[in-house]
């Protein structure tokens, strides 16, 4: 899985986003250390959207000031499933780090 | 303050709407609106935010979009296998072979351009930018003093030795000066221009010698035998290619020395020499300032660029020479030059002349490009009804633009080929040629061939020439309409589209050839100038050297005087001379220097200006006869009143109507400031000042030499009987005066004139030819579009006749279509005219009355061009019968 897919599915994993909004929660998360271009976030969306892990939601009219012609984008149930499996192997790949003295905290 | 509101619809989204278009059909539709609304969100955010247009993020996000747009165009379309291209390699054969004339213009017109293009390329590359052809050649470079960032003098040879201790960012330091000498062996006598030089040099050229051995630095030393190393040309030329010449003692300048070494061909290190010999220990070990100027040259220390090996020798001169009493404005105005040799031998202008002339090479590709892509165009369209037969039978775009690319890329590398060789016989040619005209003057490195760079080159521009045919092919099997084009009996449904590609064509095609004969002409009127150029004397016999005596053994203006005064008798007197003068241009028109006055002028009108010339000796051989009075005799010196001798062209100008003879004038330049110098004679015209610039002028002052402070002179002799015996005098009475004192380089005067007509020629010829390809693209491809544009409305052209048009109005529609794409051509072209005419003003002494005439004529030529390209298919199409017109397809 790509990086940008995994952010993708962390953003959703929280609640159903549109475009734009995925892209502002992943630039937070990271604190400015990640930019997202639009092109880049579609690309991803198409490919997750293929694979099932990702599927659009309905529009959201509880929003206020939003435009009804944005579409939402929630994750799927094997996304979720493929998101937790990345996330595994991403703590395994840490907790490998820290036993090898690369970054602090190893036992 | 208020922020700029955000606008409706900005530019920047109507942008990414069309790179949007990057993408598969497919993606755009599925992503497309959202992506806009994502991006608009963005955009508003940023701007909000900043209070400014987000520039940066703007660029960032549609470059990303372009690429991400790419990509998925690649990862959408079905990869195809390896036998696929076998197919379509072979179908695209068969067409080629198909239609054998079509092939082979179409292959003839690329390969011109591509040809061309690596041709101009490759010979510039070596003429300019090429690093020296010895290890790590780029490393070596030639160090120059230079005085207020302009005027660029050899290094004094106390600072050569202070700089060869001192430096840190050059190694292997070295000095040489370029010295002419006598050679004689066995009763033969040669001139040759020898390279005094460091042994360092051939230490720093990492070049061994081909026989016996290169200098040492034993041979530099006080009391060490004299010796030569010999160039393998000389060693050919001067000594038919004996390998006994290694160890045989020939005289220099009447001087036994030993030939220890020959070096292998094609070494000429500085630049073209003929031999090199040490350079005097006494000479580097001076300690007095001003006794002796030198080249220097090094190798860059590992991890030293350029500017810093040049602000390291500025900071250390400059340092030396506050040390040495000079005001620190003075030596901040004092500085280092770093550079390469082939830079230094160009001047600073190669990265302009190298780019500009490549612009240049690369408008004749386009104009080639432009030409085949009308043929591949026109040649899609033909088959538009069978692309659009195979799409509804299901092949897939990619398919077709595959085999279109195909088709392209064998005409592009069959193209590239024939070019390719065309460029390495003609870089051959080239090389035969100078090596044959300009032996002398050639420097080493300027050995034209074939080589990796050369190939690169050819290889870049055949896969622009591919990229920019297959976007032909692409472009039309992708807006193939299927629908409209089954329907159609005819294959009329990409003939509006092919129409406004003609357009475009058409007005690209305007705009280059435009800029092509503007620069072509220009260099004609240059090029005609250097080849007609008329120095004002006639250079026949004549010799010329510099009499520079060494500031510690000639101190005071009298000694140098002396030295002037018997160098000009001696040589006077020599049975192998018939005229000697000697001179020194001591200010020019025009310039603050060159101002005088008159007792006559009023004291407050502006001072005029003219040539101001030391001179003494005969006139006549320099062709200025004596008109009125006397001219200067040995007895003009600093101790007799203060004379001058006027031109005809001043004389009548300030003193009309009367003679000057008795007059008098005050020169700042030679310090009357406070006397006056009485004219004593009148003497004829020669043209002073550049011999290419229009602004020449006779008018001229001359002053005895022995009654002004002059460093040096220039000694120009007429000889009676040979060349040879005139050189000999020379050193012979150099010699005689002062057994150190040494002619500088002997040239003849005609040799100068020769060499800048022959290269001008040469040059002329060369470029003359691509303007002449260049322009009859041009013409054909535009005759070409404008007859196939025009025979595609014929039926168009036939309704209109039909319901009334007369043929005058048919014919003024067509020509105003033609003037339409003549406007834009011209319009394009007109900012490049500009610049162009601008930058030969300022470069080249060109007017800017001629330039602008130039550039009116040729755009008028132009104009005439397109109009006549498109009257001709006009009166063709108007001469169909209305019948016929109405049927055609």
């Amino acid at each position: 899985m790509r990086p940008i897919e995994f952010e993708i599915l962390l953003t959703l994993a929280t609640g159903e986003r549109h475009g734009y909004a995925i892209i502002q929660d992943i630039e937070a998360r990271s604190a400015g250390a990640l930019t997202v271009e639009t092109g880049t976030l579609y690309r991803a969306l198409q490919r997750l959207v293929e694979g099932d892990l990702v599927r659009p939601a309905d529009p959201r009219h509880d929003l206020p000031n939003d435009d009804e012609r944005r579409r939402f984008y929630a994750i799927t149930a094997a996304g979720k499933r493929a998101a937790a499996d990345e996330a595994r192997r991403m703590a395994a790949l840490v907790e490998a780090a820290r036993i090898a003295r690369l970054i602090p905290g190893g036992t | 303050m208020t922020r700029p509101a955000f606008p409706d619809r900005p530019w920047w989204s109507r942008v990414y709407g069309q790179l949007l278009r990057a993408f598969p059909r497919e993606f755009r539709d599925r992503w497309g609106p959202d992506m806009r609304l994502a991006f608009a969100d963005r955009m508003r955010d940023a701007h909000r935010t900043s209070g400014r247009t987000p520039w940066k993020l703007i660029a960032r996000e549609l470059w990303i979009l372009l690429d991400a747009g790419i990509k998925e165009r690649l990862h959408a379309s079905t990869p195809l296998p390896h036998m696929l291209h076998a197919q379509d390699i072979r179908y695209a054969f068969r067409l080629l072979a198909r239609s054998p004339g079509f092939s082979l213009l179409t292959v003839l017109v690329l390969a011109g351009g591509l040809g061309l293009s690596t041709f101009t390329f490759s010979f510039l590359y070596t003429g300019m930018m090429r690093p020296l052809p010895l290890s790590e050649g780029d490393r070596i470079v030639r160090l120059t003093r230079i005085q207020d960032g302009l005027r660029r003098t050899q290094v004094d040879v106390v600072d050569v030795r202070m700089l060869r201790e001192s430096m840190r960012t050059v190694h292997e330091l070295g000095a040489y000066t370029k010295r002419e000498v006598i050679v004689g062996r066995e009763g033969d006598r040669r001139v040759l221009t020898t390279t005094v030089t460091d042994p360092t040099l051939f230490k720093v050229a990492r070049t061994p010698a081909l026989m016996g051995r290169a200098l040492v630095p034993s041979d530099a030393e006080p009391g060490a035998e004299p010796v030569m190393v010999l160039s393998y040309r000389t060693w050919n030329v001067a000594f038919a290619g004996e390998r006994e010449v290694v160890n045989a003692h020939v005289t220099v300048n009447g001087v036994s020395t030993r030939v220890v070494g020959v070096m292998p061909e094609g070494f000429g290190f500085p630049v073209a020499q003929d031999a090199w010999t040490p350079l005097p220990a006494t000479m580097g070990a001076s300690a007095l300032t001003g006794s002796e100027y030198l080249s220097m040259f090094g190798r860059l220390a590992p991890g030293a660029t350029h500017a810093q090996a040049a602000a390291e020798a500025t900071s250390l001169l400059q340092a030396a020479l506050v040390a040495r009493d000079t005001s620190e404005q003075a030596a901040a105005r004092m500085g280092m030059v770093v550079e390469s040799f082939p830079a230094a031998q160009i001047g600073e202008e190669r990265t302009l002349a190298f780019a500009s002339m490549n612009v240049l090479a690369a408008l004749i590709l386009l104009l080639s490009l432009v030409n085949a892509g009308t043929l591949l165009s026109a040649r899609a369209n033909e088959r538009v009804r069978e692309t659009a037969l195979r799409l509804a039978l299901g092949a897939s775009r990619g398919r077709i633009v595959m085999q279109g690319m195909w088709e392209g890329i064998i005409l592009c590398l069959i193209a590239g080929i024939v070019g390719t060789a065309g460029v390495a016989w003609g870089l051959d040619a080239i090389t035969s040629w100078t090596q044959a005209k300009m032996p002398d003057n050639l420097a080493f490195w300027w050995v034209w061939r074939m080589d990796l760079v050369t190939l690169l080159a050819a290889g870049a521009f055949v896969t622009v020439a591919i990229a920019v045919l297959g976007s032909v092919v692409s472009v039309r099997a992708i807006r193939t309409n299927v629908r409209e084009v089954m329907q159609d009996s005819g294959a009329r449904g990409g003939s509006r589209r092919e129409g406004r590609l003609t357009r475009v064509l058409v007005a690209m095609q305007v705009t280059a050839v435009t800029v092509l004969m503007f620069v072509g002409v220009l260099s004609g009127v240059m090029a005609r100038r250097v080849v007609t150029i008329d120095p004002g004397y006639d250079p026949t016999n004549l010799l010329q050297t510099a009499l520079i005596p060494a500031p510690h053994r000639y101190p005071t203006v009298a000694a140098r005087h002396e030295v002037y005064r018997l160098v000009q008798s001696g040589l006077a007197e020599h049975r192998a001379l018939d005229r000697v003068m000697v001179r020194n241009q001591l200010a020019e028109h025009r310039s603050e220097r060159g101002r005088f006055a008159t007792l006559e002028a009023s004291a407050t009108s502006v001072l005029p200006t003219a040539h101001i010339v030391a001179a003494s000796g005969a006139m006549s051989t320099l062709g200025i006869d004596l008109v009125e009075g006397r001219e200067f005799t040995v007895s003009d010196d600093r101790t007799r009143a203060p004379v001058a001798l006027i031109s005809q062209s001043l004389a009548a100008r300030h003193w009309r109507g009367r003679s000057p003879i008795g007059a008098q004038v005050r020169l700042a330049v030679v310090g009357d400031t406070l006397q006056w110098r009485t004219i004593v004679g009148v003497v004829s015209d020669i043209p002073y000042g550049d011999p290419l610039a229009r602004d020449r002028t006779p008018d001229a002052i001359y002053v005895p030499v022995l009654q002004v402070d002059v460093p040096f002179v220039n000694v120009i002799v007429h000889h009676s009987a040979t060349e040879l015996a005139g050189r000999q005098a020379l050193h012979e009475v150099f010699g005689a005066v002062d057994p150190l004192l040494v002619p500088g380089y002997v040239f003849r005067a005609q040799e100068v004139i020769d060499q800048a007509g022959l290269i001008t020629t040469g040059m002329t010829k060369l470029f003359g030819s691509c303007f002449v390809f260049a322009l009859l693209l041009a013409v054909a491809g535009t005759y070409g579009l404008m007859s196939r544009s025009i025979g595609l409305r014929t039926r168009e052209i036939g309704v209109r006749r039909a319901l009334g048009a007369s043929d005058a109005m048919a014919t003024r529609m067509l020509l105003a279509q033609g003037a339409r794409q003549l406007g834009v051509g011209t319009l394009v072209a007109a900012p490049i005219l500009v610049v162009v005419g601008a930058a030969s003003t300022h470069f080249l002494p060109l007017g800017a009355m001629l330039t602008a005439t130039a550039g009116v004529l040729v755009s008028a030529s132009i104009i005439a061009v397109v109009l006549a390209a498109t009257w001709l298919p006009t009166r063709k199409v108007l001469r169909v019968p209305l019948r016929d017109a109405l049927w055609r397809e």
